[in-house]
């Protein structure tokens, strides 16, 4: 705080020295005023502002907790710090209209019970923008905030075991948000809970709990983003209207590992999402819940997860076309038992591309004249049986089901019928955030290994090459022929 | 003990082995199988835009549970009783080396040739996944070599001790391809029938699980590839909570324990054998 004994006093609203600290207060008309006296902290200079002004602050840290409880713009110029004392809120925004723009937000408080916040907002139309908050519980918390802005700010959890994080991001009551372009890392949630009509777009969250929650609400837009390595993807609890969109919903694992999960949700769009390496592809559970809708998943892939699509046998009225089921360990799984016939696995004559469809496409019309059925013996145990899972990829549950196709007295009810199977993968809109392996290293380590067989062979050659140079009959002959 | 004559004899039996029909065989088809699953893997990258290394190694492990252990186990069967047929090995032991020499130095010539069949196999398969963007990560790749090349000692030492109670190679080699079958089946669905009919508490249906070192590679392997179990359903999900961290050593710990006591065992028994 040492740059505070300085003061500015020059016209021109430039910083003249890296010690020296500019604040400069701009009218909302556009006219250039002056700070006349030298603020004590930002929250001086905030009461001191006219509602509506512009306070553009300088680069340095700053002493938090502050609070803005008027219609103001803050522009941090070169991320300014606002640096809390480890307790309680960083910024509380109590007024509507309020920007706070290019800071650094660190420093809450780590209590549960109080959500101590970096950012939090309780007030309509505010914008959050292109601030970066860590070290603090809560990132930015939304709470009765309607019509606010969160766009292209980052995110950093504590270091704290995941039970005793905060939720990066928390929109509480706070319908028609905006949540755009912001990257989140090590928290705990997204949450998006009784906020309708809310826009998800192009985030990048990764390393945590929910990927995204959303409970309670209804209408939404999830665009474009990637959640990834995460526990769970995507989270839909008890609403209405939601359209995902060009997704990529990646390595969520662990227990309770979903990439999309849908609990009575109803009125779902689901479409050119990459659903990959997931524990659980997409779980579904009673959804839709409401008559008259459904749940459509179009142009989905979904790719090498454990199980493809998860459902439980009450689920029905969803419409699958034009989506990849791809090398998934178990493309379909009815948890608990049961089928998934009142589903409707292919619209206007088309269905999907399940990459182990044994048919063939006789008249080339890339439609695959055989029907595609989820019947393998070993699913419908573990189906039924979730313990057995513990012999997947093992050849005892191959044999359980060759077994099956051999005496089909023993083959069970199918669970899904696809009447309309593509025998050609249907193209796939372009999705963020996608990189190839290490392919030197993986070369390398490949090569490493057909070394140490050649070496092998070489000390294992190599004496009786000596012996046939030397002219002497093989003494080894047929020792083991 | 002479290292020196232990290393001869090693590379007599690495010599012996690489001449050895079925061992050309296993290693061939080793090769053939694993480079043809990595190319019908790679199918599946030209639609999603990556292959996910997940389902290969997946393909992989399943191709090693069959072959690896039909492999070793038919190997390690020959070893002493092929030659006790054959009068060579009263012939060996009127030289002068010592019984531990000739057990160490079959063993470690089997272990090897054992290892240049799997360095060939993984080799081949990780060159035509690393060109086509087809792997994973280095380390998955090359540990998943690694838990492959503990499990054919695993059932080398097994094989070994068939083939020390054992007087004739016939007989050896077919109590190991019934132990093949118990150990890739039957062990398997027995247990599955069991967990169905008497409802096993899922710590109990792990640790019946884990007494077949079959189930311990596959568990250690995808452990390394995907640093979770959770793939095996609750017995997984049970073992991840339960032991977390010391999964890792507990599957080593197994592992190296139906190394050692078959072989020891098998040792033992060569030992005092007086009909040699």
């Amino acid at each position: 705080m040492g740059a505070r004994t300085h003061l500015h006093r020059s016209r021109l609203a430039t910083l003249s020295g890296s010690a020296v600290l500019v604040l400069c207060l701009l009218v909302a008309g556009g006219a250039a005023l002056h700070a006349q006296t030298a603020p004590q902290n930002l929250q001086a200079l905030i009461d001191a502002a006219a509602p509506g002004a512009t306070l553009t602050v300088a680069a340095g840290t700053y002493a938090a907790p502050l609070t803005i409880d008027k219609p103001l713009t803050l522009v941090g110029d070169g991320m300014p710090v606002i640096q809390g004392d480890g307790s309680g809120d960083v910024v509380l925004i109590t007024a509507p209209d309020v920007t706070l723009r290019g800071f650094v937000i660190r420093g809450s408080g780590d209590s549960l019970d109080r959500e101590d916040t970096g950012i939090k907002v309780a007030a309509p139309r505010a914008v959050i923008e292109g601030n970066q908050v860590e070290d603090a519980l809560f990132g930015i918390y939304l709470e009765q905030a309607a019509e606010g802005v969160i766009r292209g700010n980052t995110i950093h959890g504590m270091a704290l075991p995941i039970s005793r994080r905060g939720d990066g991001l928390k929109i509480w009551y706070s319908p028609r948000t905006l949540v755009e372009a912001n990257v989140m890392r090590d928290t705990r949630d997204a949450i998006l809970w009784y906020s309708p009509e809310s826009v998800v777009r192009r985030n990048d969250f990764a390393d945590g709990r929910y990927g995204l929650h959303m409970m309670q609400s209804d209408q939404h837009t999830i665009e474009d983003n990637v959640f990834r390595g995460n526990s769970v993807g995507i989270y839909v609890m008890y609403g209405t209207g939601f359209t995902m969109r060009r997704n990529l919903i990646a390595d969520n694992r662990g227990p309770s590992g979903y990439g999309i999960g849908l609990k009575e949700a109803s009125d779902v769009l689901l479409e050119g999402n990459r659903i990959v390496n997931n524990r659980v592809g997409v779980y579904s559970d009673a959804s839709p819940l409401r008559p008259e809708t459904n749940v459509t998943y179009a142009n989905n892939l979904l790719a090498f997860n454990e199980i493809g699509l998860e459902m439980l046998p009450n689920t029905q009225a969803n419409r699958f076309h034009d989506n990849i089921l791809l090398d998934n360990g178990q493309q379909i799984n009815v948890a608990g038992g049961g089928d998934l016939m009142r589903n409707e696995w292919a619209v206007d004559g088309r269905g999907n591309y399940w990459s182990d469809y044994a048919g063939f496409d006789a008249d080339g019309d890339a439609i695959g004249d055989l029907p595609y059925t989820a019947k393998s013996l070993f699913d419908t145990l573990t189906g039924a049986h979730p313990d057995l899972r513990l012999f997947q990829l093992g050849p005892a549950g191959d044999a359980l089901d060759l077994a099956a196709k051999a005496f089909p007295l023993f083959a069970p009810q199918p669970r899904m019928t696809d009447p309309a199977p593509l025998t050609q993968a249907p193209g796939l809109p372009p999705a963020p955030g996608m990189s190839a392996p290490p392919r030197t290293a993986n070369l390398a380590v490949a090569m490493a290994m057909i070394g140490v067989a050649l070496i092998i062979l070489a000390l294992g050659i190599g004496p009786h090459l000596h012996r046939w140079a030397a002219g002497h009959s093989n003494e080894f002959g047929t020792s083991h022929d | 003990m002479n290292v020196a004559i232990i290393w001869t004899l090693a590379q007599k039996e690495l010599g012996d082995a690489l001449r050895n029909r079925w061992f050309l065989l296993y290693t061939i088809a080793f090769a053939g199988l694993a480079l043809a699953l990595s190319y019908m893997s790679l199918a599946g990258a030209g639609i999603a835009g990556f292959a996910g290394f997940g389902r290969t190694a997946a393909s992989l492990i399943n191709l090693v549970l069959l072959i690896i252990p039909l492999m070793a186990l038919t190997v390690g069967a020959q070893s002493l009783a092929h030659e006790q047929e054959q009068g060579t090995l009263a012939y060996l032991l009127a030289q002068p080396v010592t019984r531990p020499e000739v057990f160490l130095g079959k063993y470690l010539g089997l272990a090897l040739s054992l290892l240049a069949s799997l360095g060939l196999g993984f080799g081949v398969a990780g060159v035509v996944l690393a060109l086509s963007n087809g792997s994973g990560s280095p380390g998955a790749y090359a540990s998943l070599m690694v838990q492959t090349f503990l499990l054919s000692l695993t059932m080398l030492s097994v094989g070994f001790l068939i083939s020390a109670l054992t007087k004739r190679a016939g007989v050896a080699v077919g109590i190991g391809l019934f132990l093949w079958l118990a150990f890739v089946f039957l062990g398997d669905l027995g247990l599955m029938g069991t967990a169905i009919t008497m409802r096993l508490p899922v710590d109990q249906l792990l640790w019946l699980s884990l007494l077949n070192p079959l189930q311990v590679f596959k568990m250690a392997s995808i452990l390394d590839i995907n640093a979770t179990l959770d793939l095996l359903g609750p017995a997984g999900i049970y073992a991840m909570q339960e032991y977390g961290d010391r999964l890792r050593p507990v599957f080593l710990g197994l592992t190296l324990a139906w190394i050692a006591l078959p072989a020891l065992a098998a040792y033992v028994r060569f030992h005092l054998r007086g009909d040699l």
